[in-house]
């Protein structure tokens, strides 16, 4: 395969579909399945879960796979992956094809780490030979320690999940296959699984990538692919791709009821954080938002903005002593996103207060928005802006009251002539 | 078709005496004998066998019969026939226990049959040469022993056949994991592993044409008792039968290849 791909040079595709199409056959019964089976004469009603799909990906291209649920994502990746067969079309991939799709999934609960990481190595195409030789690199990474000797029912889920990135990516594919799957462990490893797929990636690995992080694909790929019913909505480049798919996902978003906010008392602010997105328990917490603040808060609900420049100041505490980065994001309360910033984008670092708590404060001066209610949310991100360590979604609210005479959202900069 | 699935088990055959050995581990994990465990019941069947028909009740069978202990008649016959119900009962069910990793790998759904085949060959194989060694002086070391490796290998590639054939209906309705079970207790009945077949009544003798382990038994016997090379009989209608089964495994294959994960 590494011939081929040489002979072919940066052209040629790594992974390529032409119409590949998914049928799911479902029947009434199993009875009509085996009769099916027996006569060959079935009597089954057709889902398809993907239609007329092509594309093509080259080396070292990272495409992100976005779409609503049951857009048919895991199904396309479950053919890239090879374990379900396209109904129509054609799939060519070449070279080594790695997929992290569900994480331990083979393992044995009554056998050790080590007989489980040998099995589970030669699924997956890693003789025992090679086995012995990556061994030493899978125990390092996965930071099992002695515990690779026990049974792996008596491991930690994250134990467990550790084990099995380490097995998938000892050797590194020509095309990677994730699902979903770096909110893995707690946040130092995930900091390392990220790093290593980006490694990954800078090597010239071919990546797909299915996440709902939009955060993610924008970060990491270069391409992406909308899947809307199982057809291709958008493929392209991953700003106008996503621009247009949250276009989408918002006009969803305000047909369905707003999320209940509970509220958290905290350092005499009264930070609203949505039910359900509390900051996730993932122990140990090394990493973690501290307050965000904004400035000028009088009464009322939402409190009302007495300046007319809007002042958000985060902090965080880091164990590690790594210099954090922050996104700060400021929507309509009901209805579209307005902006987002980013300090590592604009190569703005935190101010260090001192025992690993880091501060930025963020100013948009004379706070060109119409009157309406808006919120901020903060993000916690490592040293190079790949793993968000925490997010405080929609967690300070307040409302505007700017005289304008005329509809709208915002006044932009302009000049009449 | 069915040639495609040959050849994705050969390319894979490392990884089917992988899958093989640790499915004969897995069955006893945990427990102190471990692997034993897989020897053991086979072994007391026999040993109860021989003694409750050759040492205590030293019952004899007729003229026709190969042997006249039945103890030895029944060893004989019993074992390759052990080897054949418990590589069908646990190929049928191999694909529904392989689920989860065929969906999360890969890999050629024909290797899980041809796993639970193997690791049958791997517990059932030593004991049929054990057995052999223990008969054959009857006959002093006929010639004929050669012809038990071809009779072992037809049984292997007809179990692995009709194995993954009802593996395949198995996943598409689960009874005929219990319709095999059945089949397979009343099989024995269909064999002429508990009676000669030349005692069975002449209107009768047609029902062991039903039952595609009876001309290998019949093999397995004229072999090992009394040193005599199988008739013909027993190749031609055992290759008939794996004829027959790969013929109907490659049609079920192949209605069945492109959904098959999903019934699991």
């Amino acid at each position: 395969m590494s011939e081929l791909a040489e002979s072919d040079g940066e052209t040629s595709a790594v992974l390529r579909l032409d119409g590949v199409g998914k049928e799911y056959r479902l029947y009434d019964s199993p009875r009509d399945r085996l009769s099916a089976l027996i006569t060959g004469h079935s009597k089954h009603r057709s889902h398809w879960a993907l239609r007329d799909v092509g594309l093509e990906l080259h080396r070292g291209q990272c495409m992100g796979v976005v779409g609503d649920n049951g857009a048919g994502k895991s199904s396309l990746l479950k053919l890239i992956a090879g374990t379900l067969q396209p109904t129509t079309g054609r799939l060519t991939r070449h070279g080594r094809v790695t997929a992290i799709l569900e994480l331990g999934a083979g393992f044995h609960p009554d056998f050790s780490g080590r007989q489980n990481l040998y099995f589970g190595g030669s699924l997956i195409g890693i003789s025992h030979e090679e086995m012995t030789k990556l061994e030493r690199d899978i125990l390092d990474f996965s930071e099992l320690g002695d515990a690779i000797d026990r049974p792996v029912k008596t491991y930690s889920s994250g134990m467990t999940v550790r084990l099995a990135f380490a097995l998938v990516t000892a050797v590194e594919p020509d095309l990677l296959i994730i699902d979903e799957a770096l909110a893995v462990g707690d946040q130092n490893f995930q900091k390392k699984c990220v790093q290593r797929i980006d490694a990954f990636r800078r090597n010239g690995c071919t990546i797909l990538f299915c996440s709902h992080s939009l955060y993610h694909v924008r970060h990491l790929c270069n391409v992406a692919l909308w899947l809307d019913g199982g057809r291709v909505k958008a493929l392209g480049d991953t700003e106008s791709v996503l621009s247009s798919y949250e276009v989408h996902v918002r006009s969803q978003d305000t047909s369905s009821p707003p999320e209940q906010v509970i509220a958290v008392e905290q350092e005499g602010n009264t930070l609203e954080v949505p039910a359900g997105k509390l900051p996730a328990a993932r122990a140990p917490v090394t990493a973690k938002l501290v307050c965000v603040e904004v400035a000028n808060l009088g009464e009322g609900t939402p409190r009302l903005l007495e300046s007319t420049d809007l002042v958000v100041t985060v902090k965080a505490q880091l164990g590690t002593g790594e210099q954090p980065n922050f996104i700060i994001m400021l929507e309509q309360s009901r209805g579209v996103g307005i902006t987002s910033i980013a300090t590592h984008a604009e190569g703005i670092a935190p101010h260090h207060l001192g025992d690993g708590v880091w501060q930025t404060t963020l100013t948009f001066p004379e706070l060109p928005l119409h009157s309406g209610d808006y919120v901020v949310s903060a993000y916690l991100l490592d040293a190079h802006g790949l793993v968000v360590y925490e997010e405080w979604m929609r967690c300070v609210e307040f409302k505007l009251v700017a005289p304008s005479l005329t509809p709208g959202i915002v006044r932009l900069p302009h000049r009449w002539s | 078709m069915l040639l495609d699935e040959v050849r994705a088990l050969w390319a894979a055959r490392g990884l089917v005496w992988v899958l093989a050995k640790r499915e004969i581990s897995a069955r006893h994990a945990g427990s102190v004998a471990g692997a034993v465990w897989a020897y053991l019941p086979p072994l007391l069947t026999v040993a109860a066998y021989y003694l409750v028909f050759d040492v205590v009740f030293a019952m004899r069978l007729g003229e026709q019969a190969p042997v006249r202990s039945v103890g030895a008649y029944l060893i004989v016959g019993s074992l390759p026939w052990m080897a054949f119900c418990d590589s069908i009962s646990r190929a049928t069910n191999s694909l529904i226990d392989a689920g989860s990793l065929l969906q999360k790998n890969p890999l050629p759904p024909a290797l899980f049959p041809a796993r639970t085949v193997v690791a049958s060959a791997v517990i059932f194989g030593p004991l049929i040469a054990l057995m052999t060694l223990a008969y054959a002086p009857m006959h002093r070391f006929s010639p004929a022993l050669v012809a038990l490796l071809p009779l072992a290998l037809l049984q292997v590639v007809l179990c692995w056949l009709l194995g993954y054939l009802l593996a395949v209906c198995a996943a598409a309705l689960r009874d005929v994991t219990a319709i095999v079970g059945f089949v397979l207790s009343v099989g024995i009945y269909l064999s002429p592993v508990l009676f000669p077949a030349s005692m069975f009544p002449a209107a009768w003798a047609w029902v062991l044409w039903l039952n595609p382990m009876a001309p290998l038994v019949g093999g397995y016997q004229s072999v090992v008792l009394s040193g005599q090379w199988p008739q013909w009989s027993t190749w031609i209608v055992t290759l008939a039968w794996i004829t027959l089964t790969a013929l109907l495994l490659d049609k079920v294959v192949k209605r069945s290849q492109e959904q098959l994960v999903d019934w699991l």
